[in-house]
């Protein structure tokens, strides 16, 4: 089996560790990477806790790279279902492991510059903010040629917003970046909030998936429990949106969910509707397709997989 | 003597000529590299412009890095004299330097991380669109702590703007850097078009250039007078100006100035997207951001630019002296 090379650029959050740990014991993929990115939390801490979910999952090999600390205009935002230190109520160790020397933006210049003369493409897996990424853009538009493509969680086309009316936080938090990044040509898969809406982690998951994963078990039963957002209203359940760890599990198993074509745009003028992400659906705007928005999940079908993957830390002896 | 230790970030570009050689003729200067950025011309002309700026002065230790090649958001545009491209070689000789490997942006963050941990923070002299020194802003905060000042050529106020009428060229090309830039708490001092347009060159200055400046001199005769920067209708007067220049003429004579302080901010987007506010009364609750030039002794700058390009005139006359 050839394994797909991916970057992970995140900002954890709880539901970015569940992505990570899931891709950590994933042969499916290579993670050539972690960029962290100041979204949830403050970029101090998503490193931090990119460090320590690399020694839970027992990746210290994965390298970790400290990203831009702000988005490119707008004043920070944070995540607001996180707690306090961006990992709910878990009291994870000191990080022996320390971030990579490199800055995630020179990373992914180098990495995705020679990824491009190689002609080995990239797969990025952006979980946040995607101010790396632009910045990265910005300083050498030729590293679009090293990308496979960019699955991202972000954005809502059909859906609601998440922390404005109108906007998804990721976007919200840096429009501008998501602009830059989705007017580079690179081939977009999208989980919007039309989609990871979907797939709601309930109560009665987090016994399941506490029950199966082993050494790991306390912190993600902890992660999860924290997770419930207690919003029936929302939600039509008690629990949480799994949106991050999507973005893996469409890579695994894309046959449990259903796209649509689109070209898509990222308004980052108007106050209103700031971040607001806009899909032509029906080629209003004579511009070519750039993006698959994930319209349909088989929901079951990704709680079990999950279920799978995560138990294989039951697997793994303590690190 | 008091040495500024600078980063110019250029667009090559004619007056942009005149600025960096300025600076290299200046001993008041420490010109630690040039970072290149899109803007009059693409990135890759604006480069093997500079590569030829530094060679007419024969300067083997000033480092040069391409850096971003177009705005951040907006879509690129080119100055007025775009045409130009690279210079011609019947203007401006080859000069057999080659640009460094490092990207502009890196070497910004670099250089103001180190001023940072040295508590040594150098100046930036920013003579095109701000994408590069933006671009570095966001990625590291020490960046902003490194940087004592940013001296700007760019915006403007009272005065009409190149294209469209509300803005100024460097501020046009990329708005979202430059609101980057004005809102970095770093304090800036601009030099808008209501002041570089108070100091024309006339035909007799220039050949002032051409006859003491030796080769540097001649070449850049040959670029102002090539690419004719007069216009009466809009100045009143004969005679053009030489934007970039005042910024070292800033850093070095800043007696040859007026200047206030302001509060000032752009438009990144929308219908007046590039347009410079200046609040010099400071009638809301931000303290003043910059130091805005807003009147400059014209003969005093015409003199001092004419005295500096003459040194290389000097140092060839002195060469010869010795042999």
């Amino acid at each position: 089996m050839t394994s797909i090379p991916i970057i992970v650029d995140c900002d954890p959050g709880i539901d970015d560790t569940i992505a990570l740990l899931t891709a950590f014991v994933s042969p499916e993929f290579d993670i050539l990477g972690i960029t962290t990115v100041c979204g949830n939390q403050p970029l101090e801490r998503t490193v931090r806790n990119a460090l320590q979910v690399c020694e839970l999952g027992g990746r210290e090999d994965v390298p970790v790279y400290a990203g831009c600390f702000r988005p490119m205009l707008r004043e920070p935002i944070h995540g607001q279902f996180h707690g306090k230190n961006g990992l709910g109520n878990t009291d994870l160790p000191e990080p022996r492991k320390v971030a990579e020397g490199l800055s995630a933006v020179e990373f992914l210049v180098v990495t995705l510059s020679q990824a491009a003369e190689r002609k080995q493409r990239i797969t990025l897996c952006c979980l946040g903010p995607m101010t790396n990424l632009a910045v990265a853009l910005c300083m050498k538009p030729q590293i679009a040629e090293g990308v496979e493509r960019i699955v991202m969680m972000g954005g809502a086309y059909r859906e609601p917003g998440n922390r404005t009316m109108t906007a998804e936080f990721n976007v919200l938090t840096d429009p501008h970046a998501a602009s830059i990044v989705i007017s580079s040509e690179i081939p977009i898969v999208a989980l919007a909030l039309d989609a990871t809406h979907q797939v709601i982690l309930k109560p009665e998951h987090v016994t399941q998936f506490a029950s199966v994963s082993g050494r790991i078990s306390q912190t993600l039963a902890e992660l999860m429990a924290f997770w419930d957002r207690n919003d029936v209203g929302r939600y039509g359940s008690r629990g949480g949106p799994l949106h991050d760890p999507l973005v893996i599990i469409y890579l695994l198993a894309p046959h449990l969910f259903e796209t649509q074509t689109a070209r898509i745009f990222v308004e980052h003028e108007s106050e209103l509707c700031m971040g607001q992400t806009v899909a032509d659906w029906y080629g209003k705007s004579g511009l070519a397709p750039n993006a698959e928005i994930v319209t349909k999940v088989d929901a079951q079908g990704v709680i079990a997989l999950l279920l799978e993957r995560l138990s294989r830390y039951a697997d793994r002896a303590a690190a | 003597m008091k040495r500024h230790a600078v980063i110019i970030d250029t667009d090559p570009g004619v007056d942009d000529a005149a600025a960096i050689l300025t600076a290299l003729a200046s001993p008041e200067i420490d010109l630690l590299g040039l970072t290149v950025v899109a803007g009059n011309v693409a990135l890759p002309d604006a480069t093997a412009n500079a590569c030829r700026i530094v060679g007419l002065s024969g300067r083997q230790d000033v480092p040069i890095y391409p850096g971003a090649p177009g705005p951040l958001v907006r879509d690129q545009i080119f100055g007025k004299y775009a045409r130009i491209g690279a210079f011609p070689e019947v203007l401006v000789p080859p000069g057999g330097r080659a640009p460094s490997v490092e990207h502009a942006v890196d070497f910004i963050v670099r250089q103001t991380m180190a001023a940072a941990a040295d508590d040594a923070p150098l100046t930036i002299c920013a003579i095109g669109p701000l994408t590069n020194i933006a671009l570095a802003l966001v990625r590291h905060p020490s960046v902003a702590r490194g940087i004592g000042r940013i001296v700007s050529m760019g915006a403007t106020f009272a005065a009409p703007g190149h294209r469209p009428p509300w803005a100024e060229f460097n501020v046009h090309a990329d708005p979202h850097a430059a609101a980057i830039v004005y809102r970095s708490g770093i304090p800036l001092v601009l030099m808008p078009l209501d002041v570089t347009t108070q100091a024309l060159f006339t035909g007799e200055h220039l050949d002032a250039l051409a006859k003491r400046g030796g080769e540097a001199g001649t070449a850049l005769y040959r670029l102002l007078t090539a690419f004719d920067r007069s216009d009466p209708t809009r100045y009143g007067r004969p005679g053009g100006p030489i934007h970039d220049a005042m910024t070292i003429a800033w850093l070095v004579r800043p007696d040859l100035f007026e200047t206030r302080e302001a509060v000032v901010d752009v438009h990144a987007a929308g219908s007046a997207s590039g347009l410079t506010r200046a609040d010099f009364l400071a009638t809301g609750d931000r303290a003043p951001n910059a130091l805005v030039a807003t009147a400059i002794d014209e003969a005093g700058y015409i003199a001092f630019l004419t005295e500096r390009i003459a040194s290389f005139g000097n140092a060839v006359a002195q060469r010869s002296d010795e042999t």
